[in-house]
């Protein structure tokens, strides 16, 4: 289902997410990576990938709960002690820098949900393909290959076994000759294939004459002004970045931030940037909604009221 | 069209015209395209101009998804993107590949395939139209439309096509030009229906197989086929009903047969052009008893078969085989089966029996389960619900449609040796066997060759023989006469009558209504997941309307139980002297 941000040029979204994990590996002040979360959150669940979500969530809360638990206890940087654990010190600053650390992971993990619903390999490589025609076509064959020698795979498994070849019974030195034999006859049929493959392609004249490009994509203007707003607020975020706002320093001493006004910039610029997306999704949902609440404008009146269809039963 | 027997060379001579595909080898002569020498051409020309569209629908596919695919051969030619964009859009609305555009290509069923390998070719606007057998992998629907496509590629856009056909029911009365190879030399060059003439001579008369129905029909009951003039001689469906029906009207004074005459030209007006026709409606109308021509008496009629036939579309009559027995060899009780949890359900409590002796041939549309069917009963898959059961003892042995899966050696000969191990006969024992099956299958001229080096055919064969020697009661044959040439077919037909002789019981999935019409026992219709329609031949295909064979369409107003030329020889020299 293509709607919304998805729907969008693959550059938009590219720039989008290179940007988002930029922003969450430059090391900010919290508050921005809970914004991105909260951002990318919003869109997803937007997106109706609620259960994706879900279901990295354990692995997701285990990583980080994981790091959060560790850098207290391996890093002993910084000068509020909090209390002692066996001999060792635990400060505040590791804590702290243990739980940015988690946000930072949930933040990729969850990133990387969303990247993968958005941009599919097609756009990727769509992309790709502008800069690298050549690899691109390579790449591209290759990655239809592997869906194509697993379902192949499967039908040799379940033909050969009425030869008795099969991985699921014998011994151990059995099955691996079994397993063997089943990929040789997968890679003879393939070799085999790709040759007529080739000849398809010298018929269809490959490497004839310089490759164009077709393109599915088309950035009309919507693309072109979010691509706009995207980079010019991307921008700014990363130019108060280089000035040194918007970070928390917290080895060797944490510091309380001051939130002047050019962190207020940042910060309006950066909420900007990431929430854009969510917004552009809500709308259509929005949109959506309504006009399935609103009768549509229609030429016909619409009667109200129960009419009779049965004329039959007298 | 190109036609002949398989390894005639017509891929050879294709592949020539195509002058990136050209075999190595000593080649001598010259081949011009426009006048120039094909060799001299600039590149960009000859990958354009000049066409070609293989056997294999999978194999010729490059990318992933089916607008890529369209427009990877344009990107080779380095065609600007808005001409893309132009070209694209047309070929999609000429073709109703738009629904598909941004399908994966391996969603696509075979024909689909096909039909998208055709028009990425023709986006590049060629001039010729090469195709190597292009239908013999796809399923009879899906080969009419393909070839209703080059059908109107030729007539709207006059482009030449030139193609090698097994099936040429449909490819005959569409042809220009018949060339017929064999053995590397063309023994033929002639109209379609030039062609027929000359296979009606006595010394040609092994080319009759490359003839549509209508053609055989007539060579067989006309007595003037020598002499007649050649427009006269019927290709399709239509022509041969009008052929008869003509005949017959001028021969028989029986008015019932006048009057099922003038029924069929009152349901089909185009078929008035006969030349003494009219006069014959005149006379019936005025003749003819209400009470014998009724819309329904072309059915309800009953037909007498000569003493000695054991009936319509049965064992054909030099083989006489034993009937059926009763024993049941394999049934299945309300088999439901489906490939994932979610997924639909395939097969939808089907029921099915096979008994000893007998070979049933279960039809059924692209997608009807078929292929599941067969996996189910052969016992690779098992159903959710309901049993496949093999009566005590017995076992199956099942041919897929794609015989590579089969093939794990270097060589024929390797691959018996091994089967037969795993069969678990004796040294010499398997000797025999082997030597026993290369005979019958004619496969000791390839017994050192790599099995992928074979044809289609061979191939299949091979994976027969290695079936064969885990000495099956019950065959299971997904599609076997796919991509076969007429005399394969018949051969493969011999082999299965002289196994069901041996006591097998086989069961074949076929999109073949011609092949399951002359040689099965009992016919079965797959549908919606369960079986629909089951019966002998003769019934199961004369109370059918599209799905009975061709010869059964021409006739059937006749004589509505004949399904093959056998039959309609039989009853017709019987009832009416020949015409």
């Amino acid at each position: 289902m293509n709607s919304g941000f998805r729907s969008m040029h693959p550059a938009v979204a590219l720039l989008y997410y290179a940007g988002l994990l930029l922003f969450a590996l430059l090391g900010l002040h919290p508050l921005f990576l809970v914004t991105e979360i909260a951002g990318l959150l919003a869109l997803l669940l937007l997106q109706g990938q609620g259960k994706a979500l879900l279901r990295g969530l354990p692995f997701m809360l285990l990583m980080g709960g994981s790091v959060a638990v560790l850098n207290p206890l391996f890093s002993h940087r910084g000068a509020h002690i909090l209390f002692y654990w066996l001999d060792q010190p635990i400060t505040l600053e590791a804590v702290l820098y243990g739980l940015i650390m988690m946000t930072v992971l949930l933040t990729i993990f969850i990133w990387f949900i969303s990247y993968n619903y958005t941009v599919t390999t097609d756009k990727f490589m769509y992309l790709f393909a502008a800069a690298a025609p050549r690899t691109a076509l390579l790449t591209l064959m290759a990655l239809r290959f592997v869906p194509l020698f697993q379902r192949r795979l499967r039908q040799i498994t379940l033909i050969q076994r009425l030869r008795g070849v099969d991985v699921r019974t014998g011994s151990l030195r059995k099955r691996m000759q079994d397993g063997m034999t089943l990929l040789k006859v997968l890679l003879t049929w393939s070799l085999e294939e790709a040759l007529q493959t080739g000849d398809s392609m010298t018929a269809r004249g490959y490497g004839v004459a310089k490759r164009s490009t077709y393109s599915i994509y088309k950035p009309d203007r919507q693309d072109k002004l979010i691509l706009l707003v995207l980079t010019l607020s991307g921008m700014i975020a990363l130019f108060f970045w280089l000035q040194g706002y918007g970070t928390l320093e917290i080895y060797p001493r944490m510091k309380s931030m001051d939130f002047g006004w050019q962190d207020a910039v940042m910060y309006g610029s950066f909420c900007l940037f990431v929430l854009l997306p969510a917004g552009l999704e809500g709308k259509e949902k929005w949109l959506w909604r309504s006009s399935k609440r609103n009768k549509y404008p229609s030429a016909i009146l619409k009667k109200t009221g129960t009419r009779s269809m049965s004329s039959r039963s007298q | 069209m190109l036609c002949g027997p398989s390894g005639g060379g017509k891929t050879t001579l294709l592949r020539h015209l195509k002058r990136e595909l050209a075999p190595v080898g000593m080649f001598s002569g010259s081949l011009t395209y426009k006048g120039q020498p094909l060799p001299g051409l600039p590149a960009a020309v000859a990958a354009g101009e000049i066409g070609m569209v293989f056997q294999n629908p999978d194999a010729q596919i490059v990318m992933d998804t089916v607008w890529h695919e369209l427009a990877f051969s344009m990107e080779n030619l380095g065609i600007p993107p808005a001409v893309m964009r132009t070209r694209l859009a047309e070929i999609c609305a000429l073709f109703g590949l738009e629904p598909l555009l941004y399908q994966s290509v391996h969603e696509l069923s075979g024909g689909q395939k096909q039909l998208l390998n055709l028009a990425s070719v023709l986006l590049l606007q060629p001039k010729v139209l090469l195709l190597d057998e292009p239908t013999s992998q796809l399923d009879p629907v899906a080969a009419r439309e393909f070839i209703m496509a080059l059908q109107r590629l030729n007539e709207e856009m006059s482009v030449t096509v030139i193609i090698s056909e097994h099936r040429l029911e449909e490819v005959l009365p569409l042809a220009d030009r018949v060339l017929m190879l064999e053995g590397g030399r063309l023994v033929a060059d002639a109209s379609p229906r030039g062609f027929v003439q000359q296979a009606g001579s006595a010394s040609l008369a092994s080319r009759q197989a490359y003839l549509p129905a209508a053609s055989r029909l007539y060579l067989a009951l006309s007595t003037e086929a020598g002499t007649a003039a050649p427009e006269n001689i019927p290709l399709t469906v239509r022509e041969g009903k009008r052929w008869l029906l003509n005949s017959r009207a001028a021969g028989a004074s029986v008015v019932t047969e006048a009057g099922v005459c003038a029924n069929v030209i009152r349901d089909h007006p185009a078929a008035n052009s006969g030349a003494g026709l009219p006069a014959v409606v005149t006379r019936e109308a005025s003749a003819a008893a209400p009470g014998i021509v009724t819309p329904g008496n072309a059915v309800a009629e009953p037909v007498t078969y000569p003493a000695g036939a054991s009936g319509p579309g049965g064992p054909d009559s030099p083989v006489n085989l034993p009937a059926p027995s009763a024993e049941i060899l394999l049934s299945c009780r309300e088999v439901t089966f489906r490939y994932d949890k979610e997924g639909r359900e395939v097969l939808r409590k089907l029921s099915l029996t096979l008994r000893r002796g007998e070979l049933l041939a279960v039809m059924g549309g692209n997608g009807a389960g078929k292929s599941t069917l067969l996996h189910v009963l052969g016992g690779l898959m098992k159903p959710q619900r309901g049993k496949a059961e093999l009566s005590k003892g017995s076992t199956t042995g099942l041919l897929a449609q794609n015989p590579l899966l089969y093939f794990s050696y270097d060589t024929v000969a390797e691959e018996l040796r091994h089967m037969a191990q795993y069969a678990g006969a004796s040294l010499e024992e398997a000797g025999r066997e082997i030597d026993a099956l290369l005979e019958v299958f004619r496969l000791r001229g390839v017994l050192q060759s790599h099995p992928h080096d074979l044809s289609g055919g061979q191939q299949q064969q091979t994976a027969l023989a290695m079936m064969m020697l885990l000495k099956p009661d019950i065959l299971l044959l997904d599609e076997p006469t796919k991509g076969l040439d007429p005399a394969a077919k018949d051969r493969l037909a011999a082999l299965l009558q002289q196994l069901r002789r041996q006591g097998a019981s086989i069961l074949i999935v076929t999109h073949d209504v011609e092949f399951a019409a002359k040689y099965a026992s009992r016919c079965a219709l797959l549908f919606d997941g369960s079986i629909t329609a089951e019966g002998a031949p003769a019934e199961f295909f004369s109370s059918n309307y599209f799905y009975t064979t061709a010869v059964n369409r021409m006739v059937r107003d006749l004589l509505p139980q004949a399904l093959t030329i056998e039959d309609v020889i039989r009853t017709w020299s019987g009832s009416a002297p020949p015409c």
